[in-house]
């Protein structure tokens, strides 16, 4: 009997390696745990940062909308008819012909300036079209400018 | 033990056929595993569309249109958002709490409400559009219930005012027509774009492209102007028992379109209430007419210019000229006798341009009032523009005796635009500049002036002179009504019939009367035209010149015009400068 448990356990030596393995079976499955759980709480701060960005965008489109919404609104009381029924409530009138004094002064130029346009102005503008030229050159020039519109016109 | 070696023999024997057997199997598998990825192009396209419909979701996301500013930066146009609201009846929890919630914010009767949110059916409309302030309401409200769709919407900030220049937007503000918005569709609309999204959460979410926006268009026309010339506008067409008006402001140096008003307009805003649809129409680009007398200017400069004529040209008027077989009469049938090219224009006398008209002979008539730009669209930016009706020789319905009617503004179609246009050539030295209402076009790349050349050379600098003092005269002794005590004028009153099926309409409210002026005579900073159609009294200068004096007292203060004696010191003290300055180099 002790001989065939002694025999038993004997055999089971063979076993001692199989522990091994499952001891690193296990710390396997330990680290593969470990780093799954990593990659989960990683993709889920992911996911969670997304949905944040997602409702900024949809916040930021919100506040541009408003803001349209109140530049509209600003616009719609500077009117022209608005403004000038305000003037004429606080007193103002239309001026005439006989309420504007001219007065000339030496180096200053009387042509209407043409105003800049503000959000134009940031950028500089391509130059307006050139003067009538009425040389063969000139001709030759404006029918060259175009040619090149032409061409402009249709690769847009 | 044979028996265990016979047996051990035979297995040792199978074994390299099972082997054999198996690996052929699996090399089977592998061939069919490696077949499996490399499908045709068609197979993998479709499989991939039907992955990525899984995982994707395709938006049409609408381009955000351009703006439309005046020529000082004062917007036109907005883009607003409204909703569209609907409900699911099936996911309603409350319906009586949410009846009225939505009862508050929607301003609608509780019972409509009620019925619709307990509707049967899957989906249920329940108002739009609604605006941003109420869409916003529902939305916090947080029920999964209720949907909203965005509208983008075109608000016009300025109402009435240039509704004709600035147009309407249809179809969820996709498509612009009438006006600039029509005109410059495709450059203010920008491109709609499907934007394909992950539904995977862990994507990162994408940002709207921004390239896709429309670009932003800035206009020639003054807001100042626009106004002051709508309210005088209207009063004139009021005043004048007239059906309709319009009002056209140029810049003959460089043909900007400083403001086109017409009367009646309407609200671009709720453009969707107008009954009747004329309203709609721009007539000072989209309609023509006969222009009548004010032809006689073009007659008479295309006579000066062929040379046919000089400016000391006088004729002896008898009140009757026969071209092709018809007698043509002046008003009244009045005989005249010895008058010159100034009487002919004050006076408008039918037989006077006739006989100009005979004595430059039909070629050069004609290719003068094509140079004129005449039976041509002037290409000023607009809407669907006529381009009127000029009949040559050959044309259907050109006869001999035509020629004698076009002389003095009959039998030929021309848009407001192009008369204007016409006249702001006069004024600026015989150089006719390109008519144009788009200033600038701003793009992500900046802004980018419009390119608006010279048309062509309609008339010589001298001709031009001639006739500007001409039509100084004109003014004095035809229409002093259109007179300013301190500035030059020059202008021509018209007075054209209008022409029916059956002929030459009669009696009250028959004519169409205009004026077309610019000052200062000498140096022309402005140019503007007015027409009246079917006002109570018949002739241009009674009704349009006092019309334009009144605009040209608000025009000069709008636009800084000196007087004629300021401008004179101004001269005189800027050739003393440029003196000195020669002096000094």
């Amino acid at each position: 009997m002790s001989q065939a448990w002694f025999q038993h356990t004997f055999s089971r030596r063979r076993f001692q390696t199989q522990s091994q393995a499952t001891a690193i079976a296990i710390l396997s499955v330990a680290i593969l745990l470990i780093l799954g759980s990593l990659y989960l709480s990683q993709v889920a701060a992911f996911a969670i940062t997304n949905r944040e960005i997602e409702d900024l965008i949809a916040r930021r489109d919100e506040i541009k909308q408003q803001n349209e919404q109140l530049i509209g609104e600003i616009a719609s009381f500077r009117i022209v008819p608005r403004l000038y029924a305000r003037a004429v409530e606080i007193g103002f009138r239309p001026a005439t012909n006989d309420d504007i004094e001219y007065l000339v002064f030496e180096s200053y130029n009387p042509n209407r300036q043409t105003r800049a346009f503000a959000a134009a102005a940031r950028h500089s503008a391509e130059p307006a079209a050139s003067d009538y030229d009425e040389t063969f050159g000139g001709w030759l020039q404006s029918q060259f400018d175009l040619l090149r519109r032409q061409f402009q016109a249709f690769g847009e | 033990m044979p028996g265990q070696s016979t047996q051990q023999a035979t297995i040792h024997a199978r074994l390299p056929i099972v082997a054999l057997f198996l690996i052929f199997l699996a090399s089977l598998l592998i061939i069919h595993l490696a077949n499996f990825q490399f499908f045709p192009r068609s197979v993998r396209q479709e499989l991939e569309r039907i992955g990525s419909s899984i995982t994707n979701t395709t938006l049409r996301i609408p381009a955000e249109r351009g703006m439309i500013y005046d020529r000082d930066g004062e917007p036109l146009t907005f883009n607003i958002v409204q909703y569209r609201l609907g409900v699911s009846p099936d996911l309603v929890f409350d319906a009586e709490t949410l009846m009225k919630q939505l009862s508050v914010i929607l301003d609608m009767d509780e019972v409509e409400l009620y019925f619709k949110l307990t509707s049967e059916n899957v989906w249920e409309f329940v108002a739009g559009p609604i605006s941003a302030e109420q869409g916003q309401a529902v939305a916090a409200l947080d029920d999964i219930s209720l949907g909203l769709e965005e509208i983008p919407r075109r608000f016009y900030p300025q109402g009435s005012l240039a509704a004709h220049v600035i147009g309407i937007v249809l179809d969820d503000g996709l498509i612009g027509t009438l006006g600039v918005e029509g005109a410059y569709n495709s450059t203010l609309a920008g491109r709609v774009m499907d934007l394909s999204v992950s539904n995977v959460p862990f994507d990162l979410p994408e940002d709207r492209p921004a390239e896709q926006r429309g670009q932003d268009i800035v206009l020639t026309l003054d807001r100042d102007v626009q106004f002051w010339m709508e309210v005088e506008l209207e009063q004139a067409v009021r005043e004048n028992g007239a059906f309709r008006g319009s009002i056209i402001v140029m810049d003959p140096r460089n043909g900007e379109v400083l403001a086109l008003a017409n009367y009646p307009s309407f609200d671009p805003n709720r453009f969707l209430e107008i009954t009747d649809p004329n309203l709609l129409i721009n007539p000072a680009v989209q309609e023509t007419y006969e222009p009548g007398s004010l032809m006689q200017v073009l007659t008479a400069a295309t006579a000066l210019e062929s040379g046919a004529i000089t400016a000391q040209w006088s004729y002896n008027d008898v009140g009757l000229i026969e071209i092709g077989g018809r007698e043509f009469r002046n008003r009244f049938f009045r005989a005249h006798g010895a008058v010159d090219i100034t009487g002919v224009l004050a006076q408008s006398l039918h037989v006077g341009s006739a006989t100009m008209a005979l004595a430059m002979g039909e070629e050069a008539f004609y290719s003068g009032l094509r140079a004129f730009g005449l039976g041509q669209a002037t290409g000023v930016g607009l809407f669907n523009e006529e381009q009127g009706e000029l009949r040559l020789r050959g044309d259907t319905g050109w006869s001999e005796s035509a020629f004698g009617l076009n002389s003095y503004g009959q039998d030929l179609q021309v848009t407001q635009m192009q008369m204007i246009t016409a006249f702001a050539a006069i004024a600026n030295d015989g150089i006719m500049r390109q008519p144009h209402i788009v200033r600038q076009v701003i793009s992500e790349e900046g802004p980018k002036d419009a390119r608006h050349s010279t048309v062509r050379r309609v008339l010589s600098t001298e001709t031009a002179n001639i006739l500007k003092n001409l039509l100084v005269r004109t003014v004095r002794e035809g229409a002093p009504e259109a007179y300013m005590p301190n500035y030059t004028v020059a202008g021509k009153p018209g007075t054209a019939q209008i022409n029916t099926a059956i002929g030459y309409e009669t009696g009250p409210n028959s004519s169409i009367v205009s004026f077309i002026g610019f000052l200062p005579a000498d140096e022309p900073e402005v140019v503007a035209m007015v027409k009246l159609d079917r006002p109570d009294d018949f002739f241009g200068f009674e009704v349009a010149a006092p019309v334009f004096r009144r605009i040209a007292d608000r025009l000069v203060i709008l636009l800084e015009i000196p007087d004629d004696a300021v401008r004179r010191e101004l001269q005189t003290v800027e050739a003393r400068l440029r003196a000195s300055q020669t002096e000094q180099d």
